[in-house]
């Protein structure tokens, strides 16, 4: 059985659709990647998988181990191991990071049955993924994400996702707004925690990111709808050729 | 002293009679002060909705409470210090009980060098001239109608002078509210007075016991030399059916600076009021606060900063949470006169609703006849942020515990302006102890 499967999923913001018919199945194990043009719903189809509301979920389903995902409330379904690395991380002023982040990684605890994490463990644990991620410490003293560059709110998203070890995980366009290095850290990050128990769905324009977490299966999606599915090379064509013959299609 | 049934208003009948004669009546002077207060309580009595500064606050529902002066009540016994008040770290402890200082709850006065503190009724009938330079010429009569109320049946409170150059320590006044069978009121008048380059920390617990309804109405008046430099935090959570008013004038010499955090946690009805006049050039004044209300519970807070020199700043941040039937006011005023160039005034208020019910009422007045300024002033209200909440939950927090921590941190924005440390911590946990109670 699939770890997570995406059925048929149409969806509609404000009487406009976006996703007009998204299939999608993801093993354990697997790392598949979602490339396309701007606007053709990518983030859409991640903010519903991590619950946000505001859309119009016309019809289809999102099974994730074996559950009904689309009737779980965002939290629910991230303390069942969904976890979305933003696109665009929202600052939250006057929450400071660190104290979210313990939070955060204690609630997952809880859940789990687990005794909490102490206050030395913790910072133990958050120095140790901080210096992996190259975040300096200084920076989960500070509000979250806010004032954080593109890049750091990136980071900053994979470092929740290395805490939180998540078993099904999307990566929202990670690599945009990350220098060459920090994408070569950040997807040491991800490669750590592939797994057999895992998966992850990594949506990107950039063939690069691809080079460091090698995916299992590219999907172009053109038009609310997943128009092409391949192997890895199919990101290399799309680099070269680009979206035209899609976009046609869809 | 005259006590005829008008001036008793409006409070229960003979309210000044009962008072009898009051601490410093032989000295005229001080007599002449209550005297004039009467005289403007008898004219215009309680603000109410067509005053201008009290529309948000009227006051009409007093009358209807046949409040007795604090002193005439003998059926008041506090032996302790109330659980609710925090322990400041280093500092020293005065308890006033229904506005009298308490010495039996108070660590001893006299402990510290170069600092002098005193009971206000001691000093009126011990050495009045002591007081002259600063009782009821910061906070005047005339123009405030509680400090009036205040002036006509003051009778205690604390007086705390410094040396020159005081190095600085750090005061806690421990103010408990408790009324026995009947409703009662009490008018503590304190003066604050720091010489040239002095330092001071004052830290105010406000406080009350479950009971009858009372009526604090304290009037402080703070004299800054030059470079002297007052921390002053304020808390009020008076008992559910307890009215408070505060008033507190501050006069500033130049480069003193001041510094203030007012929390407001509840009370039937609160006002605070801080009225800053920067007198002395390149002086500073920073004053912020938080309110958290509940249930029908009313709090104003009304800040008034007058620059009438060049080179002043003022700040002001206040954040504030409403939730149940409660009523959220802010007010305030930045006058900045035609000589003080180059002042730097900034003002921002900001609310919070958790609930549909509540009120918020927002007055930002800026009055500026200097054209060389910075004037900054902003007001927003509104709802917690959906988008804030969504990134909570989605990292696995639940609704409430998301909720909470976003409640938090938009308080800890004012809160974490407290200078003080000590009290920063202090202050923070009073306001997370109301945010676990209330169960936002
Ligand atoms: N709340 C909204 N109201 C109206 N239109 C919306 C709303 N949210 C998304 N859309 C529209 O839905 C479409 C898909 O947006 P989405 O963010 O999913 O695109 P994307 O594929 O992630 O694009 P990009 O590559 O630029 O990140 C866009 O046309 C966008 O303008
Ligand atoms: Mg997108």
């Amino acid at each position: 059985m699939a770890l997570i499967d995406i059925k048929d999923l149409h969806v509609s913001v404000q009487g406009k659709d976006i996703l007009k018919g998204i299939s999608l199945s993801i093993e354990a194990g697997e790392v598949h990647a979602i490339m396309g043009p701007n606007g053709t719903g990518k983030s859409t189809l991640s903010n519903i998988i991590a619950g946000r509301d505001g859309y119009d979920i016309k019809s289809g389903s999102v099974t994730y181990d074996g559950q009904d995902l689309l009737a779980m409330e965002p939290d629910v379904r991230a303390r069942a191991g969904v976890f979305l690395a933003f696109q665009y991380p929202v600052e939250i002023p006057g929450v400071s990071t660190s104290a979210f982040l313990k939070s955060a990684i204690n609630t997952k605890r809880r859940a789990e049955g687990k005794p909490e994490i102490d206050a030395m463990e913790f910072l133990k644990l958050v120095k140790a993924k901080n210096k992996a991620l190259g975040i300096p410490d200084d920076m989960i003293k500070r509000p979250l994400n806010v004032g954080f560059s593109g890049g750091e709110k990136k980071r900053a998203e994979v470092l929740q996702m290395t805490l939180l070890e998540p078993r099904f995980a999307v990566l929202d366009e990670t690599d945009s707004g990350l220098d060459i290095d920090a994408l070569k850290v950040v997807s040491d990050g991800v490669n750590a925690l592939r797994g057999a128990t895992r998966a992850f769905l990594v949506i990107t324009h950039y063939q690069r990111l691809l080079n460091y977490i090698v995916p299992d299966h590219v999907h172009v999606m053109a038009g609310g709808r997943i128009v092409k599915s391949g192997g890895k090379d199919l990101a290399h064509e799309l680099e070269a050729e680009g979206y035209a013959k899609y976009l046609a299609a869809a | 002293m005259v006590a005829t049934g008008l001036l008793d208003h409006p409070f229960k009948e003979g309210y000044a009679a009962r008072l009898g004669a009051l601490p410093g009546a032989a000295h005229a002077w001080i007599d002449g002060l209550r005297q004039t207060a009467r005289g403007i309580l008898n004219a215009s009595g309680l603000p109410g909705p067509k005053n201008e500064a009290w529309k948000f606050t009227p006051l009409g529902e007093l009358s209807k409470i046949p409040f007795i002066p604090a002193a005439t009540a003998d059926d008041i016994d506090v032996r302790e210090v109330p659980r609710g008040v925090p322990s400041i770290p280093g500092a020293q402890r005065v308890v006033l009980v229904n506005g009298v200082v308490n010495t039996a709850l108070s660590d001893p006065l006299d402990a510290l060098p170069g600092l002098r503190i005193e009971s206000f009724k001691q000093l009126l009938v011990r050495e009045p001239q002591t007081l002259k330079p600063f009782l009821g010429g910061i906070a005047s009569s005339g123009a405030l109608p509680l400090a009036a109320l205040n002036a006509a049946y003051m009778a205690d409170g604390l007086v705390i002078m410094t040396a020159k150059n005081f190095a600085g320590a750090t005061l806690h006044i421990v103010s408990i509210g408790a009324a026995g069978a009947e409703p009662l009121a009490f008018h503590p008048r304190n003066i604050i007075a720091l010489e040239t380059g002095a330092r001071l920390t004052v830290v105010e617990t406000h406080i009350g016991l479950p009971g009858q309804s009372y009526l604090a109405n304290p009037v402080t008046e703070i004299s800054l030399a030059d470079n002297a430099s007052l921390r002053r935090y304020v808390s009020v959570a008076e008992d559910a059916d307890a009215f408070h008013f505060a008033t507190t004038s501050v006069a500033l010499a130049a480069h003193s600076s001041f510094e203030t955090f007012h929390l407001g946690l509840g009370g039937a009805k609160v006002r605070q009021e801080v009225r800053a006049a920067l007198n002395g050039a390149g002086a500073d004044c920073c004053m912020n606060g938080v309110y958290a209300l509940t249930a029908k519970q009313h709090h104003d807070l009304t800040t008034v900063v007058e620059h009438h020199v060049p080179h002043g700043t003022s700040s002001q941040l206040v954040k504030g949470v409403v939730d149940g039937q409660s009523h959220g006011v802010f007010q305030g005023r930045i006058h900045v006169a035609r000589d003080a160039q180059k002042t730097d005034a900034r003002q921002l208020h900001k609310a919070l609703f958790l609930s549909k019910g509540p009120e918020v009422d927002c007055k930002p007045e800026l009055e500026i006849f200097a054209d060389d300024v910075q004037c900054a002033h902003g007001a927003a209200t509104g709802e917690l942020d959906r988008e804030h909440l969504f990134y909570l939950m989605a990292r696995g927090l639940d609704r409430d515990t998301a909720r909470a921590l976003l409640v938090a941190g938009f308080l800890d924005e004012a809160v974490a302006t407290i200078s003080d440390e000590n009290v920063r911590a202090v202050f923070s946990d009073m306001v997370n102890g109301w945010l676990k109670r209330r169960g936002v």
